[in-house]
This record gives C-alpha cells, structure tokens and sequence, in this order.
C-alpha cells in the first residue's frame, strides 16, 4: 500500500532524472573535448547556490516577479473590467471589436521600442508591455466568459432591483470565477514569459538579464542555472495559482 | 372578451384584504392589476391576441394552457421582463414597464435561478441587498423567511446539496423577502414529483393567506390550477379570428383552506376539473 503511494509519487519525476542525468554526461564529454558553450547540471547547481549566496538570484528573482505581477495587476484590471462590460453589452461590444481585432494581434515586445522611448529603462517599460500583453487574452476571455453567464440570473438581477454596479460585482463576477481563474493562469503564463523576454532584450534588470549576462561573460553554468531557476519559478507561481483556485472554489460551493 | 373584461368584484370579501381595510379602499377606483388588450407576437405570428382582464388585491389566478399558448410571456410581460407588442399592463395604475421590487418572479428552473455561490442564506440575502436593507436587519428577515418555508435547518447549504424542492422553497424564500404584494410564479412545481408537489401547493396557499399576496400563477396542471386559484384563465394556442387566447375564465368557489383529499373531492372542483378537462380535449382537435 504505502510502496504503491510512494512509486505513484515517484513516477513523475523518473523521466526529468533520465533527462538531467543524460545531459550531465553529455556535457561533461563536450567538456572534455574542449567545448565553452556548455556546462553540466552539477556545475549548474554549484552556480545556483552561489547565485543564491551573494542574493543576486534572490533580487533578480523578486524585481521580475514583482513586475510582471504589477504588470499583470494592471492588465487583468483593465481587461476584466473592459471585459464585463463588453460581455454585458452587444453595443459596446460591437463599438470595441474592430479596434480589439487590430490591437490585439500586435505582438507585445514589438511594443519594447516605443514603451523605451515613453518610459526609459527600468520597471516601468517592463509594467507597460506587460500589462499590454496580458491585457488581452484577458479582456476576450472575460468577454466571452460574461456573455456566458446564465440568463436566468440576469434576470433574477432584474427582478431583485440590482443596480448595475451590484449586478457586475454580486451576479456576473461571481459567476465567471472559474473561466476567471483560466484567464488569470493563462495570464501569469503570459506575464512570465513577456517579463523575462522584455529584461532579455532591453531592460537591464531582473532574471532574463542576468541570463543575458552570463551568457556573455561565457558562464553557460551560470546561465543555465538561471535557466532551470526560471523553470522552477514557473511551476511554482502555476501551483499557487491551482491552489487559490481550489480554495476559492470551496469557498463558493463547489463540491469536491 | 366581454366576460374577461367584467371587473372582478367577488374577492372583496377575501380575508386578505379585510387585514388592508385602508389600503384596499383607496384603490376601489382603480384594479390592482389590470391587464389591457396585451398581445405579444413572435416572429410575425401572433402568440397571445389582445387579451384583457383585472386582478384583483389579494387574489389567486391561474393561468392554464397547452404549451405554447404565451401563458408564460404573458406572465413575463406582466412582471416587465418583457414588453408586449401591443397592449399594457397596469399595476396600480401604473403601467408595468420594468422590473419592479414589488412583483417578485418565482422561476420554474429553481436550479438557474439561484446563485451556486451562495448559501440559501446568502441568496436570499441578495434580495435584501438588492433593496437596500441594512446588514444588521438582513439576519433576522432572513431567518424570518427562511422559518415561513421550512428550510430554517438548511440555512448555511449550498443550493446544490438541497432538493429540488427546497431549492424551489430557497427561490420563494427569496422572493417573499423582498415583500412583494405581487408574486409571479412560472410552472414552480411543475419539475418537483407528485409529493413534494403537493406539500408545496399546501405550504404556498398558507403562505399567500397569510402574507395577503396577489398570486399569477402559470401552470400546465389542470388539477393544480383549480386546487389553488381562486380564479383560473384558460387559454388556448393559436389564436384566429373568432378564437381568442383568453378561452376561458372560471371562478372557483371552493372554501378555504382547501385540503389534498377533501378538496379533490368535492363537487365543484370535480365539476370544473370536467369542465376545463373537456375544454382542452377540444383545443387538442
């Protein structure tokens, strides 16, 4: 019985083992042949805990999570709100579409060289392209998740006498939570990943530069372990998001 | 049409209204509901044709039909959910042109109709939110409801772990918390089985005689309409020249409080129960 629980825990973690395990040997043969472009994982390893050391990890870690979190504040804000009221509304929906479908497809770090001119380097260029890129799929999603919302408890709204504010917050917000919750997911994936790419390209700061350092200074160890780091940051932020889910959705109901 | 036009003057006697001497003798003038050649079409056919009656302050009426008949546009016409095609309805005088928090709407989809996030508590609460009531009042209405329709025990549950007949209680609970003095009610019990059913049916005309609540009820029950009206309207599907929707209109003067077994027996409700049956076995030609 409790073989079973362990070898079921352990089944996951099989293939990424084989994988760090392969790659260990393979870069240690590159290595040894003379090669600068790769490092094996324990070097890596070693790079971490001495990035983790001199709190360089801790401080580049904390200023892309921070910002692409402000960012995707911002952007989900703005998307949500935008959203409800297209949902709720075919006129503005049909006012908003042509300017949603032209804005929409422009690829966000193509917005670095214009946020650089408005904001400079620094956090604020990385909030804007951030916000901007995760403003959309969370406006269609909200969107698409309000036009949703069952009729009947509109109406329920209409006949209680809701006022428009009360029917947003207490019928139609409640009801989009779990579509919400995909959204937000999508969207931290989102901010994620344009926060790492705009510090890789432009804004010297946080972990995607460090990455871009170490490459340059010929540290693949360094930036590998950066690499891996960024991994590991990823799937955590996706499991606090899956764990908030869960709890908001006990809280509102939901039998497990 | 000219029987359905005559004002209704037998419920004057009711006891519901003798508890709103006052109230009632100011609107002597005017019905309290008055429904006024009210049509409704549909994709350029005609659901519902001009059909006019009154209703009056603390009546039961229910409206029977075949599916399609418009009973429940009609219904939705009367609360302002919808706006008619031709025609108006009068509360008070007023013409009914929006939701209002004194008609309340009982849904007969119970399970859509309350909120899956909320406890019956907390759907109930939405009511007296939705009016303004402070919080330190809500907690003492709604236990006060919540009492009236037996769910008191079941106040902190989720709608989906109740029945569908305590969700429907949950529904009316939320409704009477808004103290209506109109109450629409859509085919409520028409998804519940026969025993829920009835103790329904049994529980909501005591919560009318009591509370002194003006009742539309729409039902496809020929037995249920007659067992719980004061008044049922017949109407009919396919309206014409020379056939108007309102088909019927039959008072019904069995005593109250009526009882499932004494009253199912009694002769005037076997004799409108031929009545009505014969009616819609010839609208089913």
């Amino acid at each position: 019985m409790t073989d079973h629980r362990l070898l079921r825990w352990l089944r996951p973690w099989v293939f990424p083992a084989a994988l760090v395990g392969v790659f260990e040997w393979y870069a240690r043969r590159a290595s040894a042949l003379g090669s600068d472009a790769l490092a094996p994982p324990s070097a890596a390893a070693r790079a971490f805990v001495g990035a983790a050391m001199d709190g360089s990890l801790w401080q580049a870690t904390g200023f892309t999570l921070g910002t692409a979190a402000l960012g995707l504040l911002l952007g989900a804000l703005l998307g949500i709100a935008l959203g409800v009221v297209l949902g709720l509304s075919r006129r503005a929906a049909q006012l908003g579409s042509m300017s949603i479908e032209v804005l929409r497809p422009v690829p966000s770090v193509a917005l670095i060289p214009l946020a650089m001119l408005g904001f400079g380097f620094g956090v604020r260029m990385e909030l804007a392209i951030v916000a901007f890129a995760t403003f959309w799929p969370l406006l269609v999603l909200v969107q698409s998740a309000v036009q949703q919302v069952e009729p009947r408890l509109l109406e329920v709204s209409r006949v209680l006498g809701l006022s428009a504010r009360e029917r947003a917050f207490k019928i139609v917000l409640p009801a989009i939570v779990p579509r919400l919750f995909v959204a937000l997911r999508l969207g931290v994936a989102v901010a994620l990943v344009v926060a790492v790419t705009v510090e890789i390209a432009a804004n010297p700061n946080g972990m995607g530069y460090a990455m871009m350092i170490a490459q340059q200074s010929f540290d693949p160890a360094l930036m590998l372990a950066w690499l891996g780091w960024i991994g590991v940051v990823g799937f955590a932020v996706n499991a606090v998001m899956l764990q908030l889910q869960r709890m908001v959705s006990r809280r509102m109901g939901v039998q497990p | 049409m000219i029987a359905a036009t005559a004002p209704v003057t037998a419920r004057a006697a009711l006891p519901a209204n003798a508890s709103h001497p006052g109230r009632h003798a100011t609107m002597q003038d005017t019905p309290f509901l008055r429904f006024d050649g009210v049509t409704i079409r549909l994709g350029g056919r005609e659901i519902l044709s001009p059909t006019s009656f009154d209703v009056a302050r603390g009546e039961f009426v229910c409206i029977v039909g075949p599916s399609g008949c418009g009973k429940t546009t009609l219904l939705r016409a009367a609360s302002g959910l919808v706006t008619a095609s031709a025609g108006e309805v009068r509360r008070n005088g007023v013409k009914m042109t929006e939701p209002s928090r004194e008609v309340a709407f009982v849904f007969q989809d119970y399970g859509r109709a309350l909120l899956p996030w909320r406890t019956v508590e907390g759907n109930v609460s939405l009511a007296l939110e939705a009016a303004g009531v402070p919080a330190a009042q809500r907690a003492h209405r709604i236990a006060d409801v919540l009492g009236k329709v037996g769910l008191a025990k079941h106040a902190h549950k989720f709608p989906v772990q109740l029945s569908g007949g305590m969700q429907q209680r949950a529904q009316i609970a939320r409704c009477l918390a808004q103290k209506p003095e109109l109450m629409m009610m859509d085919e409520p019990f028409g998804a519940l089985d026969a025993l829920t059913r009835q103790s329904l049916q049994d529980e909501l005309a005591r919560l009318v005689r009591d509370d002194g609540l003006t009742v539309l009820f729409v039902t496809h029950d020929l037995e249920e309409a007659i067992y719980l009206g004061d008044r049922v309207i017949a109407l009919q599907a396919n309206p014409g020249p020379g056939r108007p929707s309102l088909a019927r209109m039959i008072d019904v003067k069995i005593p109250r409080p009526r009882n499932q077994l004494t009253t199912k027996e009694h002769p005037e409700y076997l004799q409108l129960r031929r009545e009505l049956f014969a009616f819609i076995e010839q609208g089913h030609d």
